[in-house]
């Protein structure tokens, strides 16, 4: 099986929204040495942008970007990731995310598609999960040095954490230092710019535009 | 291979002894009162049957032995056809297919500038080709009449229009025998042959009996269609209080007596003539008498009432689904279409016509057209209803999610979401911000949008050349001759 096959089949998984599929496949790429920098790139990142595209064309809809978000990951924390880890190898990214929602907030399933979208468009992701207290986007910023910071938020009551994420990191003076995005289905232009946030998008596929763009990425 | 329409009929608001007593006070109607005919054809035929002829008062009084005999004799079930056999239609039990506009209509809304005026035969081949292009639309009628020809000619023009700019299946009127004579001849032109015609009738006749109780001599075209065996629907409209008795089922008693007595004239010229039966009441609106489009009553009119008998004679029908009293497409105009044809649909209409009809059927309007197309989808919806099933409960799916989990990447989710939901292609369901950065735009701009482009895009497979030029002398010599008597 030629390399381009095995790139090919590997975005076809993806495709099917079956993460069993992607972690077969995936293994597979891995035992005919292909490297895990590249099966993820060429592959896995590339079946999701095409699911990106297609919803976007309104031929897939958000239940099929959450299912290949879900397969993606699956693929890559129990394959490829310790691959990665072993090899010490680095994907070279377009910049680092640090994502999470708000802290009172457990609605992670639009997060997860934003950060999967982003990392299938080239980011390096740092998902820090749901319910996440504001010391805690502040520290991971800080420790990886993350480029952009996206905080999400559901619930009007929660809301008013994304605010004080923005204070925070004005605080601590990190505030040049950073980019914000704000999300969640109550979050409005108007909202980003009284906190003081860079960036918002009314779905995944725009939140990568909105991500290229504050890091003036070309695309 | 014939398309086998959604089942509607779910809705029953009547009982079948409730049907009976219609029926009942009806055949009593028909033996005692009768129905008065100009038409010494139409009385001639029901002289040889045996019926009571009262020659002086030109009256029939058609006993009831007659009528069950000859609803004995009507088909079940009617495959109506397109002259493209993708676009066949299977009439039977509460089947359901929705068809653009109606009889000629006196104006256009015009799609380019909203202007109300008098269409032409150009409006009206555009019309039809958008009802040909719409996918929820099964027949064509027309929302704009040819007001350019000479009017002695007008529906062999119109005829002309349909059939050369639809492939799906035509119902319309041609009122007398001399009309309906030319139209069966351009009709058969077009499949081979008056054999062939019969086996594919690509068109059905709508004929208009004179409420109260009276046949005119247009109806004689009936006697023409059965004897092709070409299927033809009768079509009163009864208004409460003005033509027929002020209560829905007495004006129901009315419309199902003119209905019974052209069934039974279509058996008595040619048994198992197909027929596509309705019973309609309609409310006279008591301000301006006009016959209303979009008020409750006429949902129970034409829906309930004729649903209900309809299925109680086991015989195809039609109704009314896409009209309104509105002079525009807007909020009243939306709910009055959505009110009829979900009713027409829950109550199993076969034949649900006049999508596209505005101001009680004065104004025809391209955009309401598109519009309607979008609320026949959400209708279909509601009618194809709730799947009660293991594989639709899914249990296995509950317990594998469980407490605090989510279904959106589950198998099930994405084997069922494009069967399980309606998706919308013209109402917009996009955030408040999405819609203003598209331009704020009012549903009645997207369905003129939508419209032109149909209009610049779609075009139906033409008639074969010589087939095209014959009907165009079929109308033209008619015309001559029409305008020379």
């Amino acid at each position: 099986m030629s390399r381009e096959s095995i790139y090919e089949e590997l975005a076809n998984s993806v495709l099917s929204f079956d993460s069993d599929k992607v972690v077969q496949t995936s293994k597979k790429a891995l035992e005919a040495k292909l490297n895990p920098i590249e099966i993820i790139e060429n592959g896995l990142a590339k079946g999701l942008k095409i699911v990106g595209k297609k919803f976007e064309d309104g031929e897939l809809f958000l239940m099929h970007l959450v299912a290949a978000a879900e397969a993606v990951k699956k693929a890559l924390s129990e394959v490829l990731e310790p691959e990665l880890d072993k090899s010490k190898a680095e994907r070279k990214t377009l910049g680092k995310v640090v994502i999470g929602t708000v802290a009172g907030d457990i609605h992670d399933i639009g997060k997860n598609i934003v950060a999967a979208m982003l990392f299938a468009a080239g980011f390096e992701i740092h998902d820090l999960g749901k319910d996440v207290p504001v010391e805690e986007f502040v520290n991971k910023t800080k420790e990886v040095k993350a480029n952009i910071v996206a905080a999400s938020a559901l619930l009007s009551t929660t809301l008013p954490a994304q605010h004080e994420i923005v204070k925070a990191l004005v605080a601590q003076g990190m505030r040049d230092k950073v980019k914000i995005m704000v999300g969640g289905a109550p979050v409005t232009e108007e909202w980003t710019r009284e906190i003081g946030g860079d960036g918002y998008a009314e779905n995944a596929v725009e939140a990568v535009k909105v991500a290229k763009k504050l890091l003036k990425i070309q695309d | 291979m014939v398309q086998r329409g959604l089942k509607g009929g779910q809705l029953r608001l009547l009982t079948r002894k409730e049907a009976r007593d219609i029926h009942l006070a009806s055949l009593e109607v028909l033996e005692d009162v009768g129905m008065h005919s100009p038409s010494e054809k139409i009385l001639g035929v029901f002289e040889k049957a045996g019926a009571e002829i009262d020659r002086k008062n030109r009256r029939v009084r058609i006993p009831q032995h007659l009528v069950e005999e000859s609803l004995r004799k009507a088909p079940k079930e009617i495959v109506f056809c397109g002259r493209n056999s993708k676009h066949d239609i299977l009439l039977e039990d509460g089947r359901i297919y929705f068809g653009l506009g109606g009889t000629p209509v006196p104006y256009i809304r015009d799609v380019e500038t909203g202007e109300i005026r008098r269409p032409t035969e150009k409006d009206m081949a555009e019309a039809t080709r958008v009802g040909d292009a719409l996918p929820n639309i099964k027949f064509i009628m027309s929302i704009a009449g040819a007001f350019d020809v000479p009017y002695q000619a007008e529906y062999l023009h119109e005829f002309e229009v349909l059939f050369n700019n639809t492939e799906k299946p035509i119902l319309y009127s041609c009122p007398g025998t001399y009309a309906a004579q030319k139209v069966l001849e351009m009709a058969s032109t077009i499949v081979g042959g008056r054999d062939e015609l019969k086996k594919k009738p690509i068109l059905t006749l709508y004929s208009e009996t004179v409420t109260p109780l009276a046949f005119s001599t247009t109806n004689e075209n009936i006697i023409d269609f059965a004897k092709a065996g070409v299927p033809f629907t009768n079509g009163p409209m009864p208004m409460l209080g003005g033509t027929a008795p002020m209560t829905l089922s007495g004006a129901g008693v009315v419309s199902n007596s003119e209905n019974l007595a052209t069934l039974t004239l279509s058996q008595l010229v040619n048994p198992h003539t197909p027929v596509i039966y309705t019973c309609w009441a309609t409310a006279m609106d008591p301000v301006t008498s006009r016959c209303s489009y979009g008020a409750p009553e006429f949902a129970l009119g034409t829906s309930v009432l004729n649903a209900t008998m309809a299925h109680y004679y086991g015989l195809p029908s039609y109704g009314f689904g896409g009209c309104s009293d509105s002079k525009l497409p807007d909020a009243q105009a939306g709910a009055e279409v959505m009110m009829n044809s979900i009713m027409a649909g829950l109550c199993g209409v076969n034949l649900i016509h006049d999508c596209g009809y505005l101001a009680g059927g004065s104004i025809g309007s391209i955009e309401m057209a598109v519009i309607c197309n979008e609320i026949i989808g959400m209708v279909s919806r509601i009618v194809k209803g709730i799947e009660v099933n293991d594989e639709t409960l899914a249990v296995d799916v509950i317990r594998a999610v469980g407490p605090e989990g989510h279904f959106m990447s589950q198998k099930h989710t994405l084997k069922h979401l494009e069967t399980e939901l309606f998706f919308p292609k013209l109402f917009d369901r996009t955030s408040e911000v999405t819609w203003a950065k598209a331009g704020k735009k009012d549903l009645r701009d997207v369905a003129k949008e939508k419209a032109k482009k149909i209009l610049k895009e779609h075009f139906p497979e033409p008639l074969p050349k010589d087939v095209e030029r014959r009907i165009a002398q079929i109308v033209k010599e008619a015309e001559a001759e029409l305008l020379k008597a």
